[in-house]
């Protein structure tokens, strides 16, 4: 790849239906459930969906909603928890549930990003488990977003290169066994990037709005930027960064103020 | 106007699953909950085995047995569903107050609307809560968000028994069009027959259909149809103080009877019960409600009303023999008597200023006193209103 030439960076939230986002400022006053993507799709080019976490993602829902959003818009899905934090049910139906409710987002998917839990650890089912689970996601982009620190080795890398997936580099509290900030691109066509917030006690109260309550200064993103994301950016033909800091609308700010620092 | 969210949690085969949280080897074979010992018990409830096997809510128990063989048959214990269904309700209620519960089936609609800046988006909060009600109860709902109750409730239908469902705000009718009328709730088997006359297969059928032609079968019932049917529903959730009060007492009769003695002393009995709870209360009710459920199933409601209210024992009992006589028409034995008492007005502690009560009127009400008194020192069997 390349190194003297920064790729185009899309830069996004995690998620963009909440009703506080209206109070935030984001959206005008009164804006409606139903209207926000198209006025959100006017501020960021990307959107990473959060509600495929929480319900298997189908295919009516998806057609619906795309309908919203210009057709050059990019979309990144979460993988469903009931593949990685809550596998209780058959993963082989799952995924194919999964495949098939993903296909009217095919042209527009910028990723599948596959989220594991703190509790998921260097192991030897672990490891069969993901590489099963990335076999059978091998047609789409992916993107692996470790929370356990077991995960930070060179061969856990030199396999997602092999197999062309996406390492993601996350910006979040230093905890110990958390998985570090590295910008390692495995990846050569994509890097991805989620911005967590740095909460440290909002990070172990297990309340989200505690968890994500956070705004990023311009200090901190220009650092962070310098850092980390122009190396990202000498590494890959194109990258894609979501603000998870959604809490009192200080996702789509702090992606507006990045925008500007990366511009 | 503000968007609305509501989060249905519905633990499927409710009954089951309480059952089967207390007996873990209940697990291994269908299950049915029907009354054991009475004959022609008829089923309260069964496992998704059972019902796969063509066992219904409300058939015979000979029958179903006949219909899933090797089915375990447990007799119903309300008063546990009743003590699970608390638990949930105390659980959802850290999230919201607005919370409204069915009849120990298992079936919770919670508001969360506002509610974001404390707990996160309402997907998570109701993923939290069926996480935790897995953990604490062992019970796992499917659950489902939508902008009303009546959409929620379909989407909980379309999931069922594992799962969850987000509606999103405006996809309601594209959500509905495709789903078979069976799943819109509160249709009656006489409106399926006319759907299914007039070639109406799916939601989406009866929602092309304006108010003027659905006026036309349905009279009464097109607005609801037509609204409903469009995935409108203004209903709001009513928490548990918002439902209109009520008083209830039954009796379900170990054998299933026609004497006319034994069913007039079980009145009796309900009616001093029912008199007592209303006092404790210092309530009057104004309606009295009889349901008679019959051995063949069937089951006929009937009330009677007084004006003014009452909490009087004796007129309770009048009340209670005018409904019986509506209610009581089939020469069918009678398998079980439920009384409620609703319309309350609260009991004045003043005294009338001008209607002087009877004499015979102050001696029952020093009677009932007295009767209260013995019954609270002594129970239920120290003494009791005399029958004709």
């Amino acid at each position: 790849m390349t190194t003297d030439r920064l790729c185009p960076v899309l830069v996004g939230t995690s998620g963009y239906s909440y009703t506080e986002w209206v109070d935030g400022g984001f959206y005008p006053q009164k804006t409606r459930m139903p209207e926000m993507l198209e006025l959100y799709a006017r501020s960021f080019p990307v959107v990473e969906l959060n509600y495929t976490w929480y319900q298997m993602v189908r295919a009516e829902a998806i057609s619906r909603m795309i309908i919203n959003a210009p057709d050059d818009f990019l979309f990144a899905a979460k993988l469903t928890r009931t593949l990685t934090h809550e596998r209780e049910r058959d993963w082989k139906q799952e995924i194919a549930r999964y495949r098939e409710g993903l296909k009217p987002l095919q042209k527009q998917l910028a990723a599948i990003l596959i989220q594991l839990p703190p509790t998921f650890t260097w192991s030897v089912s672990n490891r069969y488990y993901l590489s099963w689970l990335l076999d059978s996601l091998h047609d789409f982009p992916v993107a692996v977003e470790y929370r356990h620190i077991s995960w930070a080795r060179d061969s856990v890398f030199a396999e997602l290169e092999q197999r062309q997936v996406t390492l993601v580099t996350v910006d979040a509290p230093s905890m110990p066994k958390l998985f570090p900030c590295l910008d390692i691109v495995t990846n050569p066509e994509l890097f991805f990037v989620r911005f967590h917030g740095r909460n440290i006690q909002g990070w172990q109260s297990g309340n989200m709005q505690k968890k994500f309550d956070y705004s990023y200064s311009r200090e901190e993103l220009q650092e962070w930027n310098e850092k980390h994301l122009r190396p990202l950016r000498t590494q890959a033909e194109k990258g894609i960064v979501f603000f998870n800091n959604h809490v009192r609308a200080q996702a789509p700010e702090n992606a507006k103020l990045l925008q500007q620092i990366v511009a | 106007m503000v968007d609305r969210h509501i989060i249905h949690l519905n633990i499927t085969d409710f009954a089951v699953a309480v059952e089967r949280i207390c007996d873990p080897t209940l697990k291994k074979s269908p299950l049915i909950v029907a009354p054991e010992h009475t004959p022609r018990g008829l089923v309260y409830d069964m496992s998704e085995e059972a019902y796969q096997d063509g066992v219904r809510k409300g058939m015979g128990l000979a029958m179903a047995r006949r219909c899933c063989r090797r089915a375990h048959v447990v007799s119903p214990r309300i008063s546990l569903y009743r003590k699970a269904m608390k638990t949930l309700v105390k659980q959802v209620n850290y999230y919201t107050p607005l919370v409204e519960q069915g009849e120990e089936d298992g079936h919770l609609f919670m508001d969360v609307t506002g509610t974001h800046r404390l707990f996160g988006p309402p997907p998570d909060i109701a993923w939290k809560l069926r996480k935790q009600m897995k953990k604490e109860t062992g019970l796992d709902p499917v659950w489902s968000l939508a902008a009303t109750k009546l959409v929620a409730k379909v989407a909980s239908r379309v999931v069922r028994p594992y799962g969850e469902y987000i509606v999103g705000v405006g996809e309601e009718h594209a959500f509905l069009a495709p789903l078979p009328l069976t799943l819109l709730p509160g249709l009656k088997p006489v409106e399926m027959k006319i759907m299914a006359e007039f070639n109406l297969r799916s939601i989406g059928d009866l929602a092309r259909l304006s108010r003027e032609q659905l006026q036309v079968p349905f009279q009464k019932r097109s607005s609801y149809l037509y609204e409903a049917s469009r995935g409108r529903d203004v209903t709001p959730v009513l928490s548990g103080e918002d439902v209109s009060p009520s008083c209830m007492q039954e009796h379900a009769f170990a054998e299933d009877t026609q004497d006319r003695k034994e069913i007039n002393y079980t009145l009796m009995t309900l009616v001093h019960d029912m008199g007592r709870s209303l006092r404790q209360k210092k309530m009057l009710s104004k309606r009295l409600v009889l349901v008679l459920s019959y051995s063949d199933g069937r089951s006929v409601s009937r009330q009677a009303l007084q004006k003014n209210g009452t909490d009087d024992d004796f007129m309770l009992r009048t009340l209670a023999l005018t409904a019986l006589e509506r209610a009581w028409k089939r020469r069918i034995r009678i398998r079980s008597l439920v009384l409620v008492c609703d319309r309350f007005v609260p009991r004045s502690p003043q005294q009338t200023l001008f209607v002087v009560d009877s004499a015979r009127k102050i001696q029952q009400r020093k009677i009932m006193a007295a009767m209260d008194s013995i019954y609270d020192r002594f129970g239920e069997a120290g003494i009791r209103l005399g029958g004709e």
